[in-house]
C-alpha cells in the first residue's frame, strides 16, 4: 500500500507539472486587463468606471459583495454540507450567480463586453470549484489514508478524471455566456433534486427500511452465531489483483471476487469530473454510487478508490482553470466564504438532532426545484422567478 | 490593498527583508507566511474537530459498523446482507465525506488570505522555468512551500503540547476520521473472522 502510494503521488505530481509547462502559455497577456481595456468606460451597467472602488476581482467599479454576506452565506453552505451533504455545493454555487450579485454584474456585459461576460462566468465556474473541491482534497487524503484502493480502478477513474479536468477548461473556458452557464446549472440542480426526491417518496423510503431490516437481522443472527460465523475467509486479507485486462479486471478482497470493466470506469471518470470541472458541482455526489453501481464495491474500497479520483478530478481542473486558460479568481472571497463554511460545519452537527433527515431533505427539494426551475427558466428563456 | 491586508502587511514583508538578496528573501519569507498559514489552519480545524467529537464519533461508528457488517455478510456468503449493509455504509460514507468537507473549510481559509496578500505584492513578478520559456507566479513558489511546511510540520506537531493534547483527546475517542486506522482493525478482537 505505502509503494502504492507513491507511485500514484508521483503520478499525480508529474501530471500536474507536465500540464501546467506543457499547455501554460509563454508570458501570456493579463486576461483580465484585457477584457476590461475592451470594455467601455462610464458608470452605466455593462460599462467600468475606470475611476472606482475595486471591486470584484479588483475590477474598478465592479460588484462589491459584502465580506458579511459571504460568510452568512458560507454559514448557510456549511450546514448544509455537515447535514444533508450534497446540496452545500449547489448552494454555494446559487450564492456566487444570485446572492452575491455577480451573475447580474456579469450579465451587465453581455452585448457591451462579451469576453468580460465570459470571463467572469468561468471565474464564478471555478469559485465554486475551489469552495468545493479544495475542501474536498483534506477530506479525500483522510479517506484514502483510511479505506483500500483497487489500484487499476482508481488509475481509470483518474486517467478519465484528468482527461475532463484538462478539456473541459480548455475547450470552454472564454466560451460560455453567464446565460447559458445559468442554465446548465439549473438542470444540474433539478437532477441532484430527483436524486433527493426519490429518497423522500415512499418507494425510496422504503428502500431504506428494507435495507436496515435486512442488516439488522443479519447482525442479530451474526451475533447469535458467535465471531467465527459459518464462511471461510481467505487467509489474503485486502486488495489482491487477479487479473488485469482492458475489458475486464477481477479482484478479491477478503477473498472475495469482484470485478469492473475499466473502459466503463474511464468513461464514468471523464464524465462524472467533466460536470464537476463543468459545473462546479457534482463530484464527490457521483462517485460513490457510480463505483457500488459499477462493481457492487465494498464502502471500504469506495472510500479511498473515489477519493483519489475526486483529488485527482480537482486538482486537473483547477490547475487548467487557473494556469492554462488564467481565469481569475477573487481569492480574498473565497477565503472570507471558508470562513462561513468552517463555523456552519460546526453549527450543522448542533442542529441536525432537533430536524429529522426526512425533513431536511423534503426542504431541500423544495429548494431543489424552485433554484432548477428558476435557473433554467433564466438562463435558457431570460424568464426570472422571484429571488433568482 | 484590502485593510486586513494592510494591517498584516508591515509585519508579513517582514520576513521577506531578511538577508538583501531577493530571491532568497522571497524563498524564505513565502515559508514562514506558509507555516503561519499551516499552523493557523491547524489551529482552527482542531478546534473544529473538539466541538464537533461527538457528531463525527456517532457518524464514523455507523459508518464503521455497516461496513464490518457488510465483511461479515460476505464471509458469510449472505449477498442479500452484503448489499443491504453495504448501501447503507456507503449511504454513511456519503455523509462523512461532506461534513469532513465542510470541516476542511477551517483548515483552508488562511491560505486564500495569504495568497491574497500575495497578489497584492508579487503579482507582477514571474519565474522561469528553466528549459521551457514558460513562467509561474508566486502561486507555484508558495504551493510546494506549504506542502514542505505541511509535511515537516506533521513530524514535530504531536510534540507540541497544544497538539499533542488534542491527539490524546481524539484519540480517545471512536472514531476520529483523521486518525482513523484501518477499519478492519477497529472491530474488537472477539469479532474478527478467524481462518
Amino acid at each position: 500500500m505505502k509503494q502504492n502510494k507513491w507511485v500514484i503521488l508521483g503520478l499525480l505530481a508529474a501530471v500536474a507539472v507536465m500540464s501546467t509547462v506543457l499547455l501554460a502559455s509563454p508570458a501570456a497577456a493579463d486576461k483580465l486587463q484585457e477584457a476590461i481595456a475592451k470594455t467601455p468606460q462610464g458608470v452605466g451597467p455593462g460599462m467600468i468606471d475606470p475611476k472606482g472602488e475595486p471591486g470584484f476581482l479588483g475590477i474598478p467599479g465592479g460588484a462589491r459583495p459584502f465580506w458579511l454576506l459571504g460568510i452568512a452565506w458560507g454559514i448557510w453552505v456549511g450546514w448544509i454540507f455537515s447535514t444533508v451533504g450534497a446540496f452545500g455545493g449547489i448552494m454555494a454555487g446559487v450564492g456566487h450567480i444570485t446572492v452575491f450579485g455577480l451573475g447580474d454584474y456579469a450579465k451587465t456585459f453581455k452585448n457591451t463586453s462579451p469576453a468580460l461576460n465570459k470571463l467572469l462566468t468561468d471565474s464564478i465556474r471555478m469559485s465554486n470549484q475551489f469552495l468545493v473541491g479544495l475542501s474536498a482534497l483534506i477530506s479525500s487524503t483522510t479517506y484514502y489514508r483510511m479505506g483500500r484502493l483497487v489500484l487499476p480502478l482508481g488509475i481509470c477513474l483518474a486517467v478519465g478524471g484528468i482527461a475532463a479536468g484538462v478539456l473541459v477548461p480548455v475547450l470552454t473556458a472564454g466560451k460560455i455566456q453567464l446565460s447559458h452557464y445559468v442554465g446548465y446549472f439549473g438542470i444540474t440542480v433539478l437532477v441532484i433534486g430527483g436524486f433527493l426526491f426519490y429518497e423522500t417518496t415512499p418507494r425510496g423510503q422504503a428502500s431504506k427500511k428494507a435495507a436496515k431490516e435486512a442488516a439488522a437481522a443479519f447482525e442479530r443472527e451474526h451475533i447469535k452465531k458467535g465471531s467465527s460465523g459459518n464462511g471461510v475467509m481467505d487467509t489474503a486479507m485486502g486488495v489482491r489483483l487477479k487479473q488485469w485486462g482492458i475489458g475486464r479486471t477481477t479482484f478479491t478482497f477478503y477473498g472475495v471476487e469482484f470485478g469492473f470493466s475499466p473502459i466503463l470506469a474511464l468513461i464514468g471518470g471523464f464524465f462524472i469530473n467533466a460536470i464537476s470541472s463543468f459545473i462546479g458541482v457534482g463530484g464527490g455526489f457521483l462517485y460513490v454510487p457510480y463505483l457500488t453501481s459499477v462493481a457492487g464495491l465494498p464502502m471500504y474500497i469506495v472510500a479511498g478508490t473515489s477519493a483519489l479520483a475526486v483529488l485527482v478530478g480537482m486538482i486537473s481542473s483547477i490547475l487548467s482553470y487557473m494556469f492554462v486558460k488564467h481565469v481569475p479568481a477573487d481569492l480574498m472571497f473565497i477565503g472570507v466564504e471558508l470562513v462561513g463554511i468552517a463555523i456552519g460545519s460546526v453549527l450543522g452537527p448542533m442542529t441536525s438532532k432537533r430536524i429529522p433527515d426526512i425533513w431536511l431533505k423534503r426542504i431541500f427539494v423544495v429548494l431543489a426545484l424552485y433554484v432548477g426551475i428558476g435557473y433554467t427558466l433564466r438562463g435558457f428563456f431570460d424568464l426570472r422567478l422571484p429571488g433568482l | 490593498m484590502h485593510s486586513l491586508l494592510l494591517a498584516i502587511d508591515p509585519y508579513v514583508i517582514w520576513f521577506y527583508r531578511l538577508t538583501g538578496h531577493a530571491f532568497p528573501d522571497f524563498l524564505i519569507g513565502t515559508f514562514v507566511l506558509a507555516f503561519a498559514t499551516l499552523l493557523i489552519g491547524e489551529i482552527c480545524i482542531s478546534v473544529v474537530f473538539l466541538i464537533c467529537r461527538q457528531h463525527i464519533d456517532r457518524t464514523t461508528a455507523e459508518m464503521v459498523r455497516y461496513q464490518n457488517l457488510s465483511e461479515d455478510a460476505q464471509a458469510a456468503g449472505n449477498q442479500d446482507a452484503y448489499r443491504a449493509s453495504n448501501k447503507l455504509a456507503n449511504d454513511a460514507f456519503g455523509r462523512t465525506f461532506f461534513m469532513q468537507i465542510a470541516f476542511s473549510a477551517a483548515f483552508l481559509w488562511p491560505i486564500f488570505f495569504a495568497l491574497t496578500w500575495m497578489g497584492s505584492r508579487f503579482s507582477d513578478v514571474e519565474f522561469p522555468l528553466l528549459f521551457t520559456g514558460a513562467s509561474v507566479t508566486y502561486v507555484c513558489v508558495f504551493i510546494p512551500l506549504y506542502a514542505a511546511a505541511y509535511l515537516g510540520f506533521k513530524r514535530v506537531k504531536n510534540r507540541l503540547p497544544y497538539f499533542r493534547t488534542i491527539k490524546r483527546m481524539l484519540d480517545s475517542s471512536d472514531g476520529n476520521p483523521r486518525d482513523l486506522q484501518e477499519m478492519a482493525v477497529l472491530r474488537p478482537a472477539s469479532r474478527q473472522t478467524t481462518v
